[in-house]
């Protein structure tokens, strides 16, 4: 470890602690939260190499060399020197250039994607579920309604692509997905499916989920049935409070 | 000794795997095993029996496949043969892509492929009967796409009559193209050959060489292998491949409204929006759908694909809106008897006897129309009128082409349109019908007095926007259309000033920085020398 210079050393724990910034953090920091961290980062190694005299000429010296040069250094030297006072010129100007420049892209619209479910929907269960003699049956039931309604849009193999899925911005749920129907309760799904994309909640807007209110379309029964047919069918259990 | 025998099963097991690596071709699925997957899998669409209908199969168009007359549309052996195995395990594994049916080679195994091919082919007769090997289209040696090549294929276009179904530029709408029907006795429309992403077996010149060589079974489209050796093949597949673009479009979800310093002509043959015109920009491309969301709904729309370009000038805004339609429709227009007019020469041995059980359908036309969607008044925040015609809350602004007439209306909800007073309609527009193709301009002030009902356009602001386009020979009026989602439409402003001057100085500020600094260096180390 002595062997390494000291800005070899600073040089390494800017950029671990940059990596770690970027890829250790979950869910992933915002760019600008990086920027800032790492400016601080920056003047805490500052700060550092400057408290001792012996670190600072450590640490600035061959930084000094490079910037002033020697009369009678090599060709390859010079060139990188050239090369840096252009390169980082350059990177600020476009910097700048991209910071002035209007932006096209569209209006980013943040949105609670399993919002609470209102309080006449929270605890309801399939009444489908415990009916062990008929499940098969149900199931089936529930097989047709979806292959008539729903596979439009949430496709034949319930992963989301569906003929009409690609003309809906947002896409039409992937049942299939480990992070779907898996995670939720049942009644979330019978509330989701029975007021659709409009009967969304405040923090859930834009409404821009094409979800139907399926409960002017299917009878309570075959919303319950459809269910049973989904967790059925990817092999996933209803998540529970238990 | 317990490695050897761990090692000796594993030999054991692996081996049938590595047998199924390349399976020989006819057979090596297991008819049960394909049961067990297509019980599962295919019998909502297919069907118990094979027949073609399971529960989806209503509302589907084209409808699944009926295995038990034993027609395969795809396939590389001549017309009227039956498929191959990979044939089928082809259309299992990659699915027919603009239909119902998937891709399952995410979902389904190598080996589950082939037993669902074999238990597919327990459904009918003619794979039993089919003992010989079958022959199979061999492709030449390719002849490259090239001004010549499509010219020549042109040429052989119009020789072999395609026009008479495939429109003559192509786009589905031939004279004989509304009364095709298939051998169940279903409608069907010969394919729209400038939109290849649609076409289900593969939109390359290699997939079209073989549709044209092997002809449809099951369907009006013949094979032309009778009239085209492999060089000739070469030259149609590469015509057709050409009516497409070169790529399929991408989907940028903001339309960006260029800056014009003329009127906005409202005639779309105007130089202005061809290539090189102030609006000769490339179109925008968006996916149709058909409305599924609200009561009553529509699951077989004619219209999938529209393409819009927008310009503005300092007063106005216009639109160039494009679509594809097989027929123009006007409201009263009578509407042609699927399986009457069909020549019968032409389609040979598929011609059949049509289904007289079907029930009446209406006889005449509703008219083609297209409405271009906004918010009435631009919401606050996030929120959106909801995308099928607005909600009780907030409402839409719809500009409206109906069959040549302009009107504008908002909208509450999918069935509570109101028109604005004819008076007071401020869009103008222009443009029809021409080969399969609409096209059609509207355009209207940036700014209008009726602040409540009418979107205000401002520059460097996004607006969203939508579409909804109806095919009168399809039955589509009231909730009955095709819909788009919400885009964006931005009036691009002028890069500013800034763009300009900061950058520059930024660059020469920090290069100025680095020089001084460098210049002390050397100083300081002079002076202690």
């Amino acid at each position: 470890m002595g062997r390494i210079p000291l800005i070899g050393k600073v040089g390494i724990i800017w950029v671990l602690m940059y990596l770690a910034l970027k890829f250790l953090v979950s869910p992933p920091l915002p760019s600008s939260v990086i920027f800032m961290y790492m400016s601080l980062v920056t003047v805490c190694v500052l700060l550092y190499v400057s408290v001792f005299q012996d670190d600072a000429d450590a640490f600035f010296g061959p930084i000094k060399r490079f910037i002033a040069g020697d009369d009678n250094e090599g060709g390859l030297r010079k060139l990188s020197r050239v090369v840096v006072f252009i390169a980082i010129p350059l990177f600020f100007g476009f910097r700048s250039y991209n910071s002035n420049m209007p932006s096209f892209e569209p209006p980013i619209q943040q949105r609670v994607i399993h919002p609470a479910p209102p309080t006449q929907f929270v605890g309801l269960y399939n009444p489908y579920r415990e009916d062990k003699e008929h499940f098969a049956e149900n199931v089936a039931a529930g097989g047709k309604i979806f292959f008539e309604n729903c596979v439009f849009c949430h496709g034949d193999k319930l992963d989301g692509n569906g003929i009409f899925a690609d003309g809906f911005n947002l896409r039409p749920a992937n049942f299939t997905d480990p992070t779907t129907i898996s995670m939720l309760q049942e009644a979330f799904l019978f509330w989701r499916i029975s007021k659709g994309g409009i009967g969304l909640p405040e923090e859930s807007t834009p409404w821009d989920s094409a979800m139907p209110r399926w409960e002017a379309m299917l009878s309570e029964e075959d919303r319950w049935k459809v269910i049973l047919f989904l967790y059925d069918y990817t092999g996933y259990a209803p998540r529970t409070w238990e | 000794m317990r490695t050897i025998l761990s090692l000796f099963f594993f030999l054991i097991l692996a081996l049938p795997a590595f047998a199924d690596e390349k399976p020989a071709s006819g057979g090596s699925g297991n008819v049960e095993a394909g049961k067990v997957i297509y019980d599962k899998r295919c019998i909502f669409c297919h069907g118990k029996e094979g027949a073609g209908d399971g529960p989806a199969s209503e509302r589907f168009s084209p409808k699944p496949r009926d295995f038990t007359m034993g027609l395969f549309k795809y396939r590389t052996t001549p017309n009227g043969m039956m498929p191959t195995d990979d044939d089928l395990f082809k259309v299992v594994s990659h699915g027919l892509p603009g239909t119902g049916m998937p891709a399952w080679d995410d979902v389904l195994s190598e080996q589950d492929r082939r037993d669902v091919v074999a238990y597919i082919k327990t459904f009918s007769e003619r794979f039993a009967k089919q003992t010989e090997p079958l022959p199979v289209v061999a492709i030449g040696a390719e002849i490259p796409s090239s001004p010549e090549s499509i010219e020549k294929g042109r040429e052989l276009f119009q020789k072999l009559e395609c026009f008479k179904c495939h429109g003559n530029e192509g786009r589905g709408n031939g004279p004989s193209a509304l009364t095709l029907t298939d051998d169940k006795g279903d409608p069907i429309l010969p394919r729209n050959l400038t939109l290849n992403w649609h076409f289900r077996g593969g939109g390359e010149a290699k997939d079209i060489y073989m549709r044209i060589n092997t002809g449809l079974n099951g369907t009006p489209m013949p094979s032309f292998t009778d009239s085209l050796d492999n060089e000739k093949s070469w030259h149609l597949a590469n015509y057709v491949r050409s009516l497409s673009p070169a790529t399929r479009p991408a989907m940028d979800v903001v339309i960006k409204s260029k800056k014009v310093t003329g009127a906005i002509p409202t005639d779309p043959a105007d130089p202005f929006w061809q290539a090189g015109g102030e609006g000769g920009q490339d179109a925008n491309w968006f996916p149709m759908v058909g409305q599924v969301v609200r009561h009553e709904r529509h699951f077989t729309p004619t219209v999938r694909d529209i393409f819009v370009k927008s310009v503005f000038n300092q007063d106005e805004i216009g639109f160039l809106i494009s679509w594809n339609d097989p027929s123009e429709s006007k409201e009263g227009d009578p509407l042609p008897t699927p399986g009457g007019a069909v020549e019968e020469d032409l389609f040979g041995s598929f011609g059949q006897e049509e289904d007289s059980s079907k029930a009446a359908a209406p006889t005449t036309a509703s008219d083609d129309a297209i409405s271009v969607q906004f918010p009435s008044v631009k919401p606050e925040g996030f929120k959106k009128p909801f995308f099928v015609r607005g909600d009780d809350k907030l409402s839409v602004n719809l500009w409206n082409w109906t069959a040549g007439k302009l009107s504008e209306s908002n909208s509450n909800g999918i069935d509570k349109e109101t028109m604005q007073a004819q008076e007071g309609v401020a869009i103008q527009g222009a443009g029809g019908y021409k080969e399969g193709q609409y096209q059609i301009v509207l355009k209207r002030s940036l700014l209008s007095d009726d602040k409540v009902n009418d979107t205000q356009f401002e520059v460097g602001k996004f607006t969203s926007i939508a579409f909804q386009a109806r095919d009168g020979h399809n039955g589509e009026t009231g909730t009955k259309m095709s819909i788009s989602h919400w885009y964006f439409v931005l009036l691009e402003p002028e890069t500013p000033k800034e763009v300009f001057i900061y950058p520059p100085l930024v660059f020469l500020a920090v290069l100025g920085f680095e020089l001084i600094l460098r210049w002390r260096l050397r100083k300081s180390n002079d002076s202690k020398k």
